[in-house]
């Protein structure tokens, strides 16, 4: 176990500065539709927010909830792209749609139902916040704390 | 000898991160339990006190190649209730994947996931919490031969504890999936359908009369026009034998299958889905003598509960898993379930009386579940199922939750929980139990990232553990540090002697991708549920450490 610790250590210490981009996964829109995650790479300099939640994580929901609440006035002045991927599996998610219809929600939400790009971006825990620009990760946080989405606000407006 | 190879392949690995992709995670919990006066480690538990559970996932691209390697160390101990296979350190899961966007092709050869439509016959998933790493070590091959049209095809055997563990059987799927509205241009209404196909080959020449092949298959079909939407899905379990309590019983052979339906509606402010099912006989295992096992190891299907998934922690104690089993006990048959859920999602709209400045958003939520009627001959081992026909009440519930900001700084919700919990069928325990769950959680911004946050939850309970009352609050003095006490008190609890407090303190530091949660306290025995599936947790005392990382 002490070598694994080592090795972690290694890579968290020297590897924070090599930025990943995002793996193309097959997701679906609530449409039904495929969607291929390449896109985020590929949608030119904006910063593209992804928001990885599930219907049954209440900090999850309070984090887009505060979003939805400031994505309005956030679109009037910065240009970037917001997406909620849900992590609900077949259990919760066809609870999906009518959750976000019910809260009014305007962002755009995808599913990856049997969680490929969680695993693949390692995202080991919901609710978690990924940026993404140029097609590279510029910045990734784990939890959700009220204000954390202030955070966000100015990383986008850093990335201008 | 393991821990060298491991530690070289590793290194091996990280040498040649230069010219290309690098990313990787790392999660540990670990815990030290301690004996307190009322909450003691079994005896056989004591000798190892300190106990870790740790995953090291790296993934290496160039072009089109990704390769990975998925290190799990369980040093000196897994945590409690976990797999004794998992133990030592060792290889998890390796890989190398090979993606071409342009021909929409992708092959991996080694450990993958994957699921079949919505996983009633195949679905292979990792859940750390619940001990689940049921990979796929063999061959996929993912292709599209047009853009609406896809197939899967695997082999191989299932991940069964580390480095080399698989089980018995050998896995062949076939899934493919054709958007169909696409295929033929139309645009207003939406639909497709799904068929696939999943065997098991298992050898057992030591017991004569089994079936060497065993395959589920399903056939399913979607539709959405305007904002309505339907699914409906049927699989069938060929013949397989019995298994009672690890027992082979080749002169049992029974088929199984299921029938899923989901209705949904959904318009600007307002949502509503129905899910119904009824699953006979439908449990799935890589191998045979797996059926039943108590660290849901070995499981090739997957048959979630259609209940809605609770978040707070008296919500949590009666938590409802699916039934698909066949078993025969003298009045306690089982041969699968018969219910279904209904969810309904609303908002107020701000600006009216009851939205207020911000607006409230309420959800309602029903669901009930029964054993299936039938004739049952528990001696002989021999039943009946009418398609349609409610047996015995397993579950019920019913449950409101109103969301309200009341202004910048303060928002509250609301939840009432209403449940049935038949303990005599569901844990094969005896009993039955009726609660009413109050919970109230506020949050209050006293700066920019600075918050408080608590919790308020009472559980009146006619059986089982009698009455609970609960109290948690949060303080984030930052975005970074955030401090937290909770304290679930089982008051009414029959026997006095169990009438404990479960309280907790702690705290974690978040940065980014960084993450670290230190805890002291008492641990609920009880089960641990993740989407349906649920792992059973002795109660426990003592200190927890999370740490987590990616990047």
């Amino acid at each position: 176990m002490h070598k694994l610790f080592a090795i972690a250590l290694f890579f968290c210490t020297h590897m924070s500065l090599q930025a990943q981009d995002v793996p193309n996964i097959k997701l679906v829109t609530l449409k039904g539709n495929s969607f291929q995650t390449q896109k985020f790479n590929e949608l030119s300099s904006k910063p593209v927010v992804l928001s990885f939640w599930a219907s049954w994580c209440i900090p999850c929901i309070n984090e887009l909830t505060a979003i939805n609440d400031n994505l309005e006035s956030w679109k009037e002045n910065l240009k970037f792209e917001f997406y909620a991927i849900s992590e609900d599996d077949s259990r919760t998610t066809k609870r999906v749609q009518p959750l976000v219809s019910g809260k009014g929600w305007e962002f755009e939400v995808l599913l990856d139902k049997n969680q490929d790009l969680k695993r693949e971006l390692n995202v080991v825990n919901i609710p978690y916040i990924i940026i993404v620009k140029n097609g590279k990760i510029i910045y990734r946080r784990l939890g959700y704390i009220a204000g954390n989405e202030n955070e966000v606000h100015k990383i986008i407006m850093e990335n201008q | 000898m393991h821990q060298k190879k491991i530690f070289i392949i590793i290194l091996l690995f990280s040498s040649f991160y230069v010219n290309a992709q690098l990313s990787g995670g790392f999660e540990s919990n670990s815990a030290y339990y301690i004996d307190d006066d009322k909450i003691k480690l079994e005896q056989i538990e004591a000798r190892q006190r300190f106990r870790s559970n740790n995953y090291l996932r790296l993934d290496y691209k160039f072009k089109k190649f990704t390769t990975g390697v998925q290190v799990e160390s369980y040093e000196p101990k897994a945590l409690l209730n976990y797999s004794p296979k998992l133990n030592k350190t060792n290889l998890g899961n390796y890989y190398i994947n090979y993606r071409n966007e342009k021909l929409r092709l992708e092959a991996t050869v080694g450990h993958f996931y994957g699921q079949f439509g919505s996983g009633l016959v195949f679905r292979s998933w990792e859940d750390r919490q619940l001990g689940i790493a049921n990979s796929i070590a063999g061959g996929m091959v993912k292709y599209s031969p047009l853009e609406s049209v896809h197939l899967t095809a695997l082999y191989g055997k299932q991940r069964n504890g580390l480095g080399f563990d698989f089980s018995n059987g050998t896995i062949g799927g076939l899934n493919a999936d054709a958007e169909l509205s696409s295929l033929l241009k139309i645009k207003k209404t939406k639909f497709g359908i799904g068929l696939s196909y999943v065997n098991r080959n298992e050898k057992n020449n030591e017991i004569i009369g089994l079936k060497k092949n065993v395959y589920l298959t399903s056939i399913r079909g979607d539709f959405s026009a305007g904002g309505f939407t339907l699914d409906l899905e049927y699989a069938f379990k060929s013949k397989d034998a019995l298994v009672e309590f690890n027992n082979i019983r080749p002169e049992l052979q029974f088929d199984g299958d299921a029938y899923l339906i989901n209705l949904g509606y959904a318009k600007n402010g307002f949502g509503f889905t129905a899910n119904l099912r009824r699953t006979e006989n439908f449990t799935f295992y890589s191998q045979r003598n797996l059926a039943g096992n108590v660290y849901n190891e070995g499981f090739l299907n997957y048959v979630p509960s259609l209940t809605k998934q609770y978040d707070y922690s008296l919500t949590n104690i009666y938590v409802y898993p699916a039934q698909p089993n066949l078993s025969f006990e003298p009045d306690r048959n089982k041969a699968g379930e018969i219910g279904g859920q209904v969810d309904v999602f609303y908002q107020f709209k701000k600006e009216t009386p009851l939205g207020g400045k911000y607006g409230t958003s309420i959800s309602a939520n029903f669901a009930q579940w029964h054993g299936l009627k039938g004739r049952y001959e528990a001696f002989e081992r021999k039943y009946k199922a009418n398609k349609i026909g409610f047996g015995q009440k397993y579950y019920r519930d019913a449950s409101v939750e109103v969301r309200k900001k009341w202004n910048k700084t303060w928002s509250s919700v609301f939840t009432y929980l209403n449940q049935y919990y038949n303990s005599r069928y569901v844990e094969e325990a005896t009993g039955e139990v009726n609660t009413n769950t109050v919970v109230i959680e506020n949050t209050l911004r006293l700066k920019k990232t600075k918050s408080i946050r608590w919790e308020l939850q009472h559980q009146w309970a006619q059986g089982g553990f009698q009455n609970w009352a609960a109290a948690q609050t949060e303080f984030n003095f930052n975005s970074f540090w955030s401090v937290f006490a909770l304290d679930l008190f089982n008051y009414g609890n029959a026997t006095k002697a169990d009438r404990l407090h479960y309280y907790n303190v702690g705290g974690s530091f978040n940065k980014g991708a960084y993450r670290v949660q230190a805890s002291y306290g008492r641990q609920r025995g009880g089960l641990i549920c993740v989407g349906g599936v649920c792992r059973f947790v002795p109660q426990s005392a003592g200190l927890n450490l999370g740490l987590n990382y990616s990047f």
